[in-house]
């Protein structure tokens, strides 16, 4: 049989391409996760020790108040120490602020310490220097030169920056480095990774001093710390590897489809040739192993092609990630043996798999096949009532189980569920996708007449191979559709937080003891991106608790219409204030607090600490009137457009404001930087999920290429009677179109009920209203770039089938 | 535009002059015809014989304009076909060929009275009352009217030749080419096939070229040219059968 089995391999090798490409992409997938993953761990790994260089001993385990008094104590002791932390604090330029608040660290004091390696300009001599992480100045646009306002209100810094440094390593690493002394002020408040120690004596020593010190915190040698740190960092890149090789199983279960499809279409085109040999006395058995060792070969040639090509691609895409973006701190690549062996046995298993079922079915043939007359490919019929009723009945089980997973919010029942509906379907699709393909025919054959009529009876003559081909597509595009509606009704979800968080997009306030012009409110309104803006009366005042001189406004219902969340927000009742969270000294919010005016005071209740609105406090008119009988213009609170580009926003309000030494607070950035975080996620989620739709993609090519092979003398007949070329590459382009657009539909479908499903089973506890927003632009694009994709799909098939002059195709086998 | 009329009052409805055609090259290089000259008589049943691999289904693939000769010119129904580019070489096929072939005839997914009527759409031509007048005509001629709802895989071998039949005559074509119609029958039904195409031309005034290698076949034609190496060994007219294997055996002799 040795030979057989050669001899077909050759002849049939153009037939395998798209089977074989299918299982390269899934063993690349896994190779290039490999590659991600130990570049990613050697990032996060390396350079974890430079912090601790010069260390003794490592504090961690502890708060900033206990970081702050260990400073104290090298101070007294004349020890060395560093503090590993980092506050998250808003940071702007020209009233600008950089995303939702940006990490904010240390330089030790002690020079021995300093872990941080300058690249450019010098480290900051004094308290209102600063340097940054270089990585984050380059993605910010920050450069030497520039002032940094660092936090808000009272505790507000201005800092220049002095130069820009290298963070080896990846666990506290911040983008912007104060003196200590300056960020000292923010430490209460820091997180703290570590404090590194180095004091007089042993190390055993000072551990016991330290450990004694400090019950509460694990003191540890360097070298304990760091390995402790290295698996921390290791478990993050784990999870990561993790969730990449999901979708590579998504990726592999899509070539699965293909694979099975390309088997069962090749053994169904060599149906004579196994007869025959079943003639010249080959047993079952011999047929059968003979093609099973065909796909094994074919699963091991496939399979080092994949390690091939992933190592190649894996190594390329590193070295791009680490020239195009230094910031995602990727290492050197070390591939391991245990992933190669791992993805060469699951590309030649998903092989043998894949061939499994076709092969048991092609080998039933009977010796007599060979003899009967050629009577052409028979149209099979559709498919038993035993399937349709499974198929039916999984789809039933699983809309119950989603039912009752929304009921109980239970994901895991809902992924059961899911599962199930999701295979009843491609279980009943030889019915559905074909009727469905007629409906969508039917258009194509009154667009473009006979072509599409072809097209048509092509797509459904064989109704098991047209429903496997699109089911591989519909595993694609059910989880990409699922996924973005999931996330657009996770955005308006986010949005609405947003707008609780932020219910005021922008104020332009008054610089203390001044009143903002009266031409001003015309300004901002005549800003393109304003949409409302309104003055609010208030007048200058000082509170006790600490809180000291500030400003009281006093909005009208006409301010309620501008905020974003909780209109009647914007009139606190009679004896209540609201106060600026900045203004409240260490977060302790007094219950009740005295506002004095002139010689006018009032005690009133804090129902509010929020920060937003910028830097004033908020009463009611009423109350306003009785302590300033001639209140000023205070504050602008301003509507914007949400699309607006928001530096472009600020620094057309800074302009207008400036002119009166006004102060600027927008909220537009942290709307821009939260819809970036989603966009980002949803382009990854989308491209990881686009493998398995080319995968898709290149077994509905295939189908065609087979098809236009095994229906060779079909369209030298059409051809004969008086199909033109164009004609035929119209039908064959119709069939491709027909087919990845039917299934693209199907998937949308399927994809929006699961979005629906999941935003009602894993949302509704944390959000009482949930509401699905179809985001219908995405939506369109991914059933335009399948229609396209299928017409790129037909391609090559339809390249050959009109090269073939009808004379030839007529004496085709 | 071609008149319908044409192929009927000129004598002839294709010929070919100097037609060569080469497959392979170098040492693989096969001589199907070696420049054959011929001319088809309109309005007649015409049979072209000779052994395999005599070049016959050549030639008659070159006639039709399934295939581009080598060298030579083809001219069928006043039209040169080697001046006509893949486009409208197969708008004029369309328009003006009729094909029944041995096998493989018709389309599998289409009912036979949708095969029928194939070439029609094919052109876009709407199907109106001449051509309804017409099919329905052709399906009785070949007692194929109760047949017409039924897909190929319900039809007999026979039955099928005859739906490539109708096929071929109801656009009306100016000549209808039939390679081995008969190839895959039985002798029954072999007999009504090549009665229906003598039929065609008798009494439907059709032009009708067959090219076949049973002698049982060729006596049909009202005239048959044997083929041998490539080139036209013989044309008879009316042969006896005695003529026929004469002609064959002794290859020109």
């Amino acid at each position: 049989m040795r030979t057989v089995i050669l001899a077909s391999m050759r002849r049939h090798t153009r037939r395998y391409v798209a089977a074989t490409l299918a299982v390269v992409i899934g063993v690349t997938f896994i190779i290039v996760t490999n590659a991600l993953s130990s570049a990613a761990r050697d990032g996060m790994v390396s350079g974890l020790d430079a912090p601790y260089a010069n260390a003794d001993v490592v504090v961690s385990d502890l708060d900033g108040d206990q970081a702050a008094s260990l400073l104290d104590r090298a101070e007294k002791e004349g020890a060395a120490a560093s503090v590993l932390g980092w506050a998250w604090l808003p940071v702007s330029r020209d009233g600008t602020e950089f995303g939702d608040g940006v990490d904010v660290g240390a330089l030790p004091r002690d020079n021995t310490m300093r872990w941080q390696e300058l690249v450019d300009g010098r480290f900051p001599a004094v308290d209102d220097e600063a340097v940054v992480d270089a990585n984050a100045a380059k993605g910010n646009d920050v450069h030497i030169g520039d002032t940094l306002t660092i936090g808000k209100g009272r505790d507000a810094l201005d800092v220049e920056v002095v130069g820009t440094v290298d963070s080896p390593s990846a666990m506290v690493w911040t983008a912007v480095y104060l003196t200590q002394d300056a960020q000292a002020r923010w430490l209460e408040r820091s997180q703290i990774n570590s404090v590194a120690w180095h004091g007089q004596g042993s190390v055993d020593d000072q551990i016991s001093d330290l450990s004694s010190a400090y019950p509460d915190a694990t003191v540890q040698t360097t070298d304990a710390f760091v390995s402790d740190q290295q698996k921390v960092a290791t478990n993050g890149v784990d999870v990561l590897a993790i969730i990449l090789l999901l979708f590579a199983a998504i990726a592999i279960a899509t070539s699965v489809m293909v694979i099975a499809n390309t088997f069962s279409i090749l053994f169904a085109q060599r149906t004579r040739d196994f007869a025959l040999l079943r003639c010249v006395g080959a047993t079952r058995r011999q047929v059968l192993r003979s093609i099973r060792v065909e796909a094994l070969l074919l699963g091991i040639g496939s399979s080092l092609l994949g390690l091939l090509a992933g190592t190649g691609l894996g190594v390329g895409l590193v070295a791009l990630i680490r020239d195009r973006a230094p910031g995602a701190r990727l290492g050197e690549v070390s591939f391991s043996p245990v992933w190669f062996a791992g993805a060469f046995l699951v590309g030649t298993a998903v092989t043998l798999v894949a061939a499994w079922l076709p092969t048991r079915r092609a080998t039933r043939v009977s010796p007599l096949a060979a003899l009967r007359p050629d009577t052409g490919v028979d149209a099979r019929t559709a498919s038993g009532r035993l399937r349709i009723a499974l198929g039916v009945l999984m789809v039933e089980a699983g809309v119950l189980a989603m039912a009752a997973a929304i009921a109980a919010t239970a994901v895991p029942v809902m992924v059961v569920g899911g599962l199930s509906t999701f295979f009843g379907v491609v279980v009943v699709g030889p019915v559905v996708v074909p009727a469905l393909v007629r409906v969508a025919g039917s258009l194509a054959a009154r667009l473009i007449g006979m072509p599409g009529r072809l097209a048509t009876s092509n797509a459904v003559r064989n109704p098991r191979r047209t429903a496997a081909t699109t089911a591989s597509l519909l595993v694609g595009v059910t989880l990409t559709t699922a996924v973005l509606t999931g996330l657009a009704s996770g955005r308006s979800i986010i949005d609405d937080e947003m707008a609780t968080d932020h219910p005021l997009d922008a104020s332009v306030s008054a610089s203390t003891g001044g009143a903002l012009p009266a031409g001003m409110l015309s300004e901002i309104r005549d800003l393109p991106a304003v949409e409302q803006a309104v003055e609010l009366p208030g007048t200058s005042a000082s509170i006790d608790h600490h809180v000291g001189g500030i400003r009281l406004v006093a909005p009208d219902a006409d301010a309620g219409e501008l905020m974003r969340s909780r209109r009647d927000f914007a009139t606190p009742a009679a004896d209540e204030i609201y106060l600026p969270a900045d203004a409240v000294e260490d977060g302790k919010v007094p219950n009740k607090v005295t506002v004095t005016v002139g010689g006018h005071t009032r005690t009133l209740r804090v129902a509010e600490v929020d920060e937003d609105w910028g830097d004033v406090a908020v009463i009611a008119p009423s109350v306003l009137a009785d302590l300033d009988r001639s209140p000023t213009t205070q504050a602008i609170w301003i509507r914007a457009d949400l699309e607006t580009d928001a530096e472009d926003f600020s620094g057309d309000l800074s302009a207008v404001a400036s002119a009166s030494d006004a102060t600027v607070e927008s909220s537009l950035g942290k709307w821009a930087f939260v819809d970036l975080q989603l966009d980002v996620m949803t382009g990854a989620i989308v491209g990881l999920l686009g493998i398995a739709v080319v995968i898709a993609l290149i077994g509905i090519a295939n189908t065609l290429g087979l098809s236009v092979l095994e229906r060779g003398r079909e369209n030298a007949l059409l051809r004969a009677l008086g199909l033109t070329r164009r004609q035929l590459r119209a039908t064959l382009a119709t069939e491709a179109v027909l087919l990845s657009v039917v299934a693209t539909l199907l998937g949308t479908a399927l994809g929006i009920g699961f979005a629906w499903v999941a935003v009602q089973t894993m949302l509704r506890s944390f959000v009482a209203d949930v509401s699905m927003s179809l985001p219908l632009g995405q939506l369109a694009v991914v059933v335009l770039v399948s229609a396209l994709a299928g017409l790129m799909a037909c391609v090559l098939p339809a390249r050959r089938a009109v090269r073939v002059t009808p004379a030839t195709g007529l004496t085709m086998e | 535009m071609i008149e319908t009329s044409l192929h009927q009052t000129t004598g002839t409805a294709a010929t070919a002059r100097g037609l060569t055609k080469t497959y392979g090259r170098g040492d693989a290089e096969v001589h199907a015809l070696r420049g054959v000259d011929v001319d088809l008589p309109a309005g007649r049943f015409t049979a072209i014989m000779g052994p395999s691999g005599s070049g016959k289904s050549t030639l008659m693939h070159c006639l039709a304009g399934l295939d581009q000769p080598t060298a030579g010119a083809v001219e069928v129904a006043g039209v040169a076909l080697q001046e006509l580019d893949d486009t409208a070489l197969t708008r004029f096929r369309r328009d003006h060929v009729g094909f029944v072939f041995q096998s493989f005839n018709l389309l599998p997914m289409l009912t036979a009275g949708q095969n029928i009527l194939l070439p029609l759409e094919l052109a876009g031509r709407k199907v109106g009352r001449d051509e309804r007048a017409r099919f329905e005509m052709v399906v009785e001629v070949l007692g194929l009217a109760d047949r017409t709802g039924h897909l190929p895989s319900q039809l007999s071998g026979g039955q099928q030749q005859r739906v490539a039949i109708a096929r071929a005559l109801v656009a009306q074509p100016a000549i209808v080419f039939a390679d081995e119609p008969t190839g895959n029958l039985d002798s029954t039904a072999s007999a009504e096939v090549l009665d229906f195409l003598r039929h065609s031309v008798r009494e439907l005034g059709q032009t009708v070229v067959m090219v076949t290698h049973e002698l049982d076949a060729a006596a049909y034609a009202d005239e048959v040219i044997v083929i041998a190496d490539g080139r036209i060994a013989r044309q008879l007219d009316q042969p006896s059968r005695d003529e026929l294997v004469a002609a064959l055996q002794g290859r020109g002799a």
